[in-house]
């Protein structure tokens, strides 16, 4: 049996259960295996990939045949542990690592176990996947938080991850000058991973002009507004090598498109590499031969592999802030799934979305929260909020503060920086800190 | 001065194969430069006709390089020094060398990174330009005439260049004791190819065409399986089961000698995940191709362009018999007007010949 773990509630998980149509339903776990971990999930976040599956039913060979939990950039706490599990406790604050490899293949054995035939990957059907309240997955596939890393940078992770994997395998460092085509966010991840990898300059391009400028804030030393038109090419190629003001050593196709791949393989220079990161579409018409002829090479990357110390290590050190991709939250509850799933779609300027299936991280306003007719607390106007987080062995720690900023008869809105946190205390006067509050209560469901 | 040289020689007016026009050939007088104080002189005794040349006097280019004068052709080449610049010491007239075709700057940045073969003012051997080497003597650096042992004819010697490729291919490529090779294209750069996968220690090594003869060629060289394909793209699934299945194993590398967008939609099909696929043949210059399935596999393409470092080791593997490029060399012709003419017709036909040695003068080697 596992160590740890708490009452029988029933696991909830949010179900792709047609075309454009998802569920909140309960999702049985598997047992606790004695290497798994049982998790539960403060921050998800939504991929592109998660929409297309929406939307389509399928992405590139995988196809949905039966309801399927959705989501796979994730965060939580531990909750339980498997007999064997030594380096993890509950109360643990994790990252996960979507892909479950067979490590008996030729290619797991060889490190490249990103390629397994026989990859279990959450929500990459049949798999299911992590928007749920809780998963169970392997404990070595669960990175743990420093304190200053917040739930949701950890579920950030996974698209950095990305980006990490292709600077890795392009090679980057402090003589690779960078070309990223398309700032989505893949591409601004890979900006932020191609600056901690040691690039000395980045351009990148989109036809976006939003885009462009939160490229331009996340540190592109140079933007360039391209068209969707073939013939533009030459120009825009001109374009980038000047204002990169050198050669082009490595490019990342973060869009996939004929156009990008085009550019991408005419701007590089001579002896360089470009990195084919996005999946756009499946054939491709492209000048390959000049670029052949001019040892330009293609490098293909698919998900990524042992990244994730890296990026725990790159997002605690400060050397890559996420935080700014953030840019929307929703609670976990049907009608708020399906919204965040309309912004991701949407594009525009949501970046990333993430969800707090026990609700929150605050930015400004966001939630207002159900606390209950009458309730004294309110009525205080000088009254605040205090953020809690349960640890092992039933205690919680304190996160933040909130104030309170609309009241109405039910509700109340507050504001604060962000932090994640399960309770909420009310009160007039700061709890003294090392402190459990008494008492220490749950007002948010 | 040069050292070396032989004084009646001096009269004598050198002669080359000139491109002069479409399809059009002359033998006609070729003045060398001077000869530096690196440079040696070199008298021609082997030629090859590549499918460049072939190309050059058919269209008058190839890629972006335009002939708009007349250009001596040839670059594939073995001779005889005769005479040896002041500064020279590893050369004296009568050495038999091969020549590597292609003088680059040593000054930016690519050739001090050792990746010469890209640098930007290549002079290379009958790339307009610049002259080529079918002629009886040319002037040409040194350093890039590479002596030949006494095993290795100098026939062998001309060669080296086309092995060239396919060596800095298998170099590219990281071709070794693990890795099962697949070639596209049975011409002689598929050939070259297979040779050199083979000396790299290729285990397993299966190629196709679509012609019997040059598959039939390819099996009597070494190839483990053969495979005629078609040109028609619908039946690349099909074909990309009879190789797995010949190669009894996965495809680790594969290099597209051919170039063209069937061949290499069945390369990038056909290579395993995390493998690699070398584009060596010049086809088509836009290619419509399933790049994104490969590169979702982490297929990565390579791009190959001529050679580097390459003539000591092809050099050595002909001169230990780890490989044998005798049976590529197919026809002879002298030097005269009418048997160059007729050396390119043969070239061009394709068919079964393979290598077109144009000697110079019948001369018992030395």
């Amino acid at each position: 049996m596992g160590k740890g773990g708490q009452s029988h509630e029933e696991n909830m998980a949010a179900w792709l259960v047609g075309i454009n149509t998802l569920k909140i339903q309960p999702f049985k776990l598997p047992p606790l295996g004695p290497h798994d971990v049982k998790v539960r999930m403060k921050a998800v976040g939504i991929c592109g990939s998660d929409v297309h599956f929406l939307k389509t039913l399928r992405l590139a060979d995988f196809v949905v045949k039966e309801p399927m939990v959705i989501g796979h950039e994730c965060a939580g706490i531990i909750e339980e542990v498997g007999s064997e599990v030594k380096n993890l406790v509950p109360g643990d604050r994790v990252a996960l690592e979507p892909g479950i490899s067979c490590w008996r293949c030729n290619l797991c054995k060889e490190g490249r176990y990103n390629l397994c035939d026989e990859m279990k990957f959450f929500a990459t059907p049949p798999v299911h996947g992590s928007l749920a309240r809780q998963v169970v997955h392997p404990a070595d596939l669960c990175f743990k938080l420093p304190d200053n890393l917040s739930l949701e940078e950890g579920a950030m992770c996974e698209p950095l991850s990305v980006a990490v994997h292709a600077c890795r395998r392009a090679d980057i460092g402090p003589e690779t000058n960078v070309l990223i085509m398309g700032a989505g966010p893949i591409g601004l991840v890979t900006i932020l991973a191609a600056r901690a990898f040691g690039a000395p300059r980045i351009v990148i391009v989109d036809v976006d002009e939003h885009r462009l400028s939160v490229a331009k804030d996340l540190g592109a030393d140079g933007v360039v507004k391209v068209s969707t038109n073939m013939q533009d090419i030459p120009e825009e190629v001109e374009k980038i090598c000047e204002l990169m003001g050198a050669a082009v050593h490595v490019s990342f196709d973060c869009a996939g498109f004929n156009k990008t791949m085009s550019t991408a393989l005419t701007a590089t220079r001579a002896g360089g590499r470009v990195c084919l990161v996005g999946l756009g579409h499946n054939e491709m018409t492209v000048p390959l031969t000049p670029a052949a002829a001019r040892e330009v090479d293609i490098i293909g990357i698919f998900r990524y592999k042992n990244t994730w110390p890296l990026c725990i290590e790159l997002l605690r050190s400060g050397k890559i802030d996420v935080k700014p991709l953030i840019t929307h939250r929703f609670g976990f509850s049907q009608e708020e799934v399906e919204e965040a799933f309309e912004t991701s779609a949407r594009g525009g300027n949501a970046i990333k979305l993430p969800f707090f299936p026990n609700y929150y991280c605050y930015d400004y306003v966001l939630k207002s929260v159900l606390v209950g007719e009458a309730d004294p607390r309110i009525q205080n106007h000088r009254c605040s909020a205090w953020g809690y987080q349960p640890v092992g062995g039933g205690g919680a720690r304190r996160m933040g503060r909130f104030a309170v900023q609309e009241r109405a008869s039910e509700t109340v809105a507050l504001t604060g920086p962000p932090m994640e946190t399960d309770s909420l205390v009310f009160g007039v006067e700061e709890p003294v800190p090392g402190q459990l509050p008494p008492p220490y209560e749950s007002i948010i469901a």
